[in-house]
């Protein structure tokens, strides 16, 4: 057993709660997303996003338009549909749920 | 001093040294390859090759002119390997190839396919030569030396070309080798350009993916429609491609005509044949013919000529080409013979009925009596 690999499954576990998390504040570049996801140092490599967000985006949870930058071309601009809203609404619920349990189980 | 080339990332352009054009070109062949079977593999892509293309932008504005190795190398780090990227995915991706492949022997085990990319009529040589290790000239000489002696394989190849499959996907082209299929091997295969990895119908229908039941029969008439474009295709070949089988064919039923007029049998095609004869054999008797006008028989002679002599001129303008390295043939030439030699068919055969009618008609053809094969000289 690997502790790496079990904390990398359980960052991977809380990938898309945190990216909805991130869009519910305030709609995002791809780049921006990347940059906070990193800080969390919840992904290592910016290739695990893409498919990621486009995954979200094809299940109608994600919408983007491309925004004009003052440098290079037009880039992807994220925020979170209504859909994605309802979404998040599920997750932060399952999330207070572990919460609770694993305090539970810790404090008992 | 290195070579550099242009390249257009994600809308913007780009001078890269040749040994990091060929990594980044790998990098994303790779990915390509893994994301193929993911919805939206395409917008993907985009994606990556946007944010490539934003990252090496950096690197010009700290003032590089060139895109290294080192840049290249950079950018993959930042934006992970393929095994980074998709995990346990990949590794167990991996294990999925060593165990169908535990044995080394059978990894590389050859299978026959037709060679796309190595093809001058149905790739048949070429899939041969790949499977044989042989050189394809030599094959396609051998080929062709067989067509010439043995009429047989004509058929036979037009048979092999319908049963053996072509290899459409990097590991079809790996196996027809007998190339071990292993990721870098197909990375390879697509850099070097054997495999287009676009969104066509062909990967669409090849892709892993499960298919549903309006998916499966769309892809049965696919399938269906392609084998009938393979047949026309082959009648077309015959004509246009390989004037060889086609001189062959011509000889062929000019020989059946003459075997038919011997033995004197079917009246209709015995007219056609005897009249074919007259015009080829001037010195025969041309009593029953010499009735009508000079131009209708200059006609007939034209058109007789231009019968046989289109496919004779394709199959030396072809083998010239071979030799010499002319250029092929313009498409609008193609067509224009193809068309001329069609319409010089059926006025030959139209003016051969026409004229070998009354000689059938005339002689009250029988096999002891008085008859014009006689007159023609052969031995």
């Amino acid at each position: 057993m690997n502790a790496e690999n079990v904390k990398s499954q359980m960052r991977k576990g809380i990938l898309e709660y945190c990216i909805l998390l991130l869009l519910k504040k305030e709609p995002a570049y791809t780049s921006d997303i990347i940059q906070k996801l990193q800080e969390a140092k919840l992904i290592v490599v910016e290739g695990t996003l893409y498919p990621l967000l486009t995954r979200l985006k094809n299940s109608g949870l994600l919408g983007y338009q491309w925004v004009e930058s003052n440098q290079g071309p037009p880039r992807k601009y994220y925020r979170l549909t209504e859909e994605g809203e309802a979404f998040l609404g599920e997750l932060e619920n399952a999330w207070q749920d572990l919460n609770n349990t694993i305090n539970h189980i810790r404090n008992n | 001093m290195k070579k550099t080339l242009t390249v257009n990332l994600g809308g913007t352009v780009f001078h890269i040294d040749e040994d990091a054009y060929q990594l980044l070109e790998k990098y994303l062949s790779n990915l390509r390859i893994h994301f193929q079977k993911e919805e939206g593999s395409d917008e993907i892509m985009n994606d990556f090759e946007q944010r490539i293309s934003e990252l090496l932008n950096d690197r010009i504005r700290l003032g590089y002119e060139v895109i290294t190795l080192e840049h290249v190398e950079d950018v993959i780090k930042r934006m992970g390997k393929p095994e980074e990227i998709f995990g346990d995915d990949y590794t167990e991706e991996r294990k999925e190839e060593f165990k169908t492949k535990a044995d080394p022997q059978t990894a590389a085990k050859k299978r026959l396919f037709r060679n796309p990319d190595d093809r001058i009529i149905g790739g048949v040589a070429g899939g041969l030569s790949a499977y044989l290790g042989w050189d394809p000239t030599a094959v396609r000489i051998a080929m062709l030396l067989l067509m010439f002696f043995y009429f047989i394989s004509i058929p036979i190849y037009l048979l092999l070309w319908l049963i053996i499959p072509v290899a459409r996907t990097a590991t079809e082209k790996l196996q027809m080798r007998g190339e071990s299929v292993t990721l870098e091997n197909i990375g390879k295969t697509v850099t070097d350009g054997f495999e287009n990895v676009s969104n066509n119908v062909n990967d669409y229908i090849n892709s892993g993916k499960p298919r549903s039941a309006v998916q499966k029969i769309a892809d049965g008439f696919v399938a269906v429609v392609g084998f009938l474009i393979k047949v026309v295709g082959i009648f077309f070949a015959i004509i246009l491609i390989p004037p060889v089988g086609f001189a062959l064919i011509i000889l062929v039923i000019v020989l059946f005509a003459i075997f038919i007029g011997l033995i004197g049998g079917s009246i209709g095609l015995l007219g056609g044949g005897l009249g074919l004869l007259y015009s080829l054999f001037p010195f025969a008797d041309w009593s029953s013919v010499s009735a009508y006008p000079e131009t209708t028989l200059i006609i007939a002679t034209i058109t007789m000529i231009l019968a046989i002599g289109i496919p004779l001129f394709s199959l030396a303008y072809l083998l010239c080409g071979k030799l010499f390295k002319w250029k092929p043939m313009p498409t609008a030439a193609k067509w224009i013979l193809l068309i001329l030699w069609f319409v010089s068919v059926a006025t030959t055969i139209v003016m051969g009925i026409n004229f070998g009618w009354p000689i059938i008609d005339n002689q009250g053809w029988h096999w002891n009596s008085y008859h014009p094969i006689r007159h023609i000289r052969f031995w």
